[in-house]
């Protein structure tokens, strides 16, 4: 029996590495961090945590939601009202949009002050503000989607800031209006933005800013300079 | 190549050869605050569910739109730019302030990392979270005027079918629709509950000679026009006495019309922005609604019954 799971074990391995990837990620060596400043290295998990419950709270909405004007409003109302623990799943992913605003910001405020996105983490860096422009876009998307008063006006502002941007800000309204004023339109559009191109590109720069962090190992605490110090 | 880089590579590998191994050490406090995050999610999601507001009506120019939170500080930051700046502002602030985060490792560059030992930018990191915390504590502060409870579902309901069935053809509700039936805010909400449905099923057997034709309607069709006609109440008389109480009290610095003064906003519309409810409490005590509104409390300086008169006067200005 043991012979038998350690060949299936070995037979995995050879075929896809999953020993060495093992080695790589679970037992490199991360600098230590020390009391209440090894707490803030965990903010980053964190906000990686809540975007898989945006994800799965996401998914598990996005089978009842029904993204035309007509019937928007009341398919929100339906999974508030009558889904099996549909007000619990939308309000996860309504609180779960602040948390990931919230977490995401804490986590680049440590970084900012411990100065982490010097030499050699600066790509990481850049990765960070993307992921956040992304969370910022969701965010924008996702406002419109139930279709209520808050969500219709706070869009028409939106889109109106938006188009007036210099030169290309007629252009920009009108891909995310879809049409004169707003409607059906403007409510797929967000959809689509928000459960389909968003997601992507948020998973695939996750993807890029792991990677360079497991690259280049985590930032250590940083140390007042030997100079400063009597 | 800065000459730091190369020992910054050599220390860097001393220390993570020091380090603990990731799993379990670090993992374990990852999940410990991933846990503690979840349960305060969860809390929220179940105790303070997400709300949700009356449907969307692209007719409704009152409505008074806030974003999220965290988009409240650049709201609030706008207010500082007049006019036309404010276009100009609401596109260049955020684009300069993304630059400038993207920027940051090229800026700064030296191989201090101690907030200490870079008091320039920790310096300008501290601003930020001030003035992101001032801007949004002055954007909560500012008055909300929109009900943030939900419509009953079957007025909502009602007001639909209404829209749906072209009923504004004939009839006016807040004076927009057709003169051939009655204002129905005017006269539907007195009537009784068993009138209307009645009328609904049949106008002719309660008001003969009604030119009203017979709609075929489905009894719970019926039952929400039912709940919106009684949602709607009919306009309730002011006396004699209510312009005499403005002129004395409130012209000083409120214009109606062309007489009055102008310290305070003009309420020659007021009726069309604010219902009479939201006038006499604002009458009563200014402060409750608008925090640095600089109105006197009326009060104990007018008596209820004034208040409520001049309410139902102010109410039907503009409409």
């Amino acid at each position: 029996m043991k012979d038998c799971a350690l060949a299936a074990y070995s037979w995995v391995c050879e075929r896809t590495g999953l020993d060495q990837v093992w080695t790589a990620l679970m037992e490199r060596h991360i600098p230590e961090a020390k009391g209440w400043v090894g707490l803030l290295y965990t903010l980053g998990s964190a906000t990686m945590m809540i975007f898989t419950v945006q994800a799965v709270t996401g998914f598990l909405l996005a089978t009842n939601y029904v993204p035309s004007p007509d019937h928007a409003y009341d398919s929100v109302r339906y999974i508030d009202a009558a889904v099996l623990f549909g007000r619990v799943v939308r309000g996860l992913h309504h609180w779960g949009a602040s948390f990931m605003v919230v977490f995401a910001v804490l986590h680049m405020l440590r970084v900012y002050f411990m100065g982490s996105y010097k030499y050699p983490r600066e790509a990481t860096w850049l990765a960070g503000v993307g992921l956040l422009l992304l969370v910022l876009g969701f965010s924008f998307t996702g406002y419109l989607l139930p279709w209520d008063q808050k969500a219709y006006w706070a869009t028409v502002v939106g889109t109106t800031i938006a188009g007036q941007t210099p030169v290309v800000g007629a252009w920009i309204a009108n891909i995310l209006r879809g049409t004169d004023g707003m409607g059906a339109p403007t409510l797929s559009r967000f959809y689509a933005l928000h459960v389909l191109a968003l997601p992507a590109l948020t998973a695939g720069l996750i993807g890029v800013h792991l990677f360079l962090v497991v690259w280049h190992g985590i930032s250590e605490p940083p140390k007042r300079s030997p100079g400063k110090v009597p | 190549m800065n000459p730091w880089h190369e020992d910054y590579k050599r220390r860097y590998a001393q220390l993570k050869e020091n380090g603990k191994s990731f799993f379990p050490h670090t993992v374990f406090k990852d999940v410990c605050v991933a846990l503690l995050v979840l349960t305060v999610l969860f809390a929220l999601a179940y105790y303070r569910p997400a709300e949700l507001e009356p449907l969307a009506d692209p007719t409704d120019t009152h409505y008074n739109p806030r974003p999220e939170w965290y988009f409240l500080f650049l709201f609030q930051a706008l207010k500082f730019f007049p006019g036309n700046l404010e276009a100009v502002a609401a596109i260049l602030l955020p684009g300069l302030g993304v630059l400038l985060l993207m920027g940051v490792p090229f800026l700064d560059r030296g191989p201090k990392r101690h907030p200490f030992d870079r008091p320039l930018w920790t310096g300008l990191g501290l601003a930020g979270i001030a003035g992101f915390a001032a801007l949004t504590w002055a954007g909560v502060r500012s008055p909300l005027t929109n009900p943030t409870e939900e419509a009953d579902p079957q007025v909502a309901a009602g007001r639909r079918l209404y829209d749906q069935m072209s009923c504004a053809y004939c009839h006016k509700i807040g004076g927009k629709g057709g003169a051939v039936g009655p204002a129905l805010d005017k006269v539907a909400g007195d009537e009784t509950e068993e009138w209307l449905t009645r009328h609904f099923k049949d106008p002719q057997s309660v008001t003969p000679g009604s030119a009203m034709p017979k709609m075929n309607l489905l009894d719970d069709e019926v039952k929400i026009l039912v709940a919106y006609m009684k949602s709607m109440h009919a306009e309730e008389p002011f006396t004699k006495a209510a312009p005499k109480i403005f002129a004395d009290n409130c012209a000083a610095c409120h214009k109606l019309g062309k007489e009055g003064g102008e310290a305070g906003p003009d309420l020659s519309f007021i009726g069309t922005a604010r219902d009479k409810a939201f006038i006499k409490k604002y009458v009563e005590d200014p402060s409750t609604s608008k925090p640095d509104s600089a109105m006197p409390a009326f009060k104990g300086q007018l008596t209820d019954v004034q208040i409520e008169d001049v309410a139902r006067y102010l109410s039907s200005q503009g409409r």
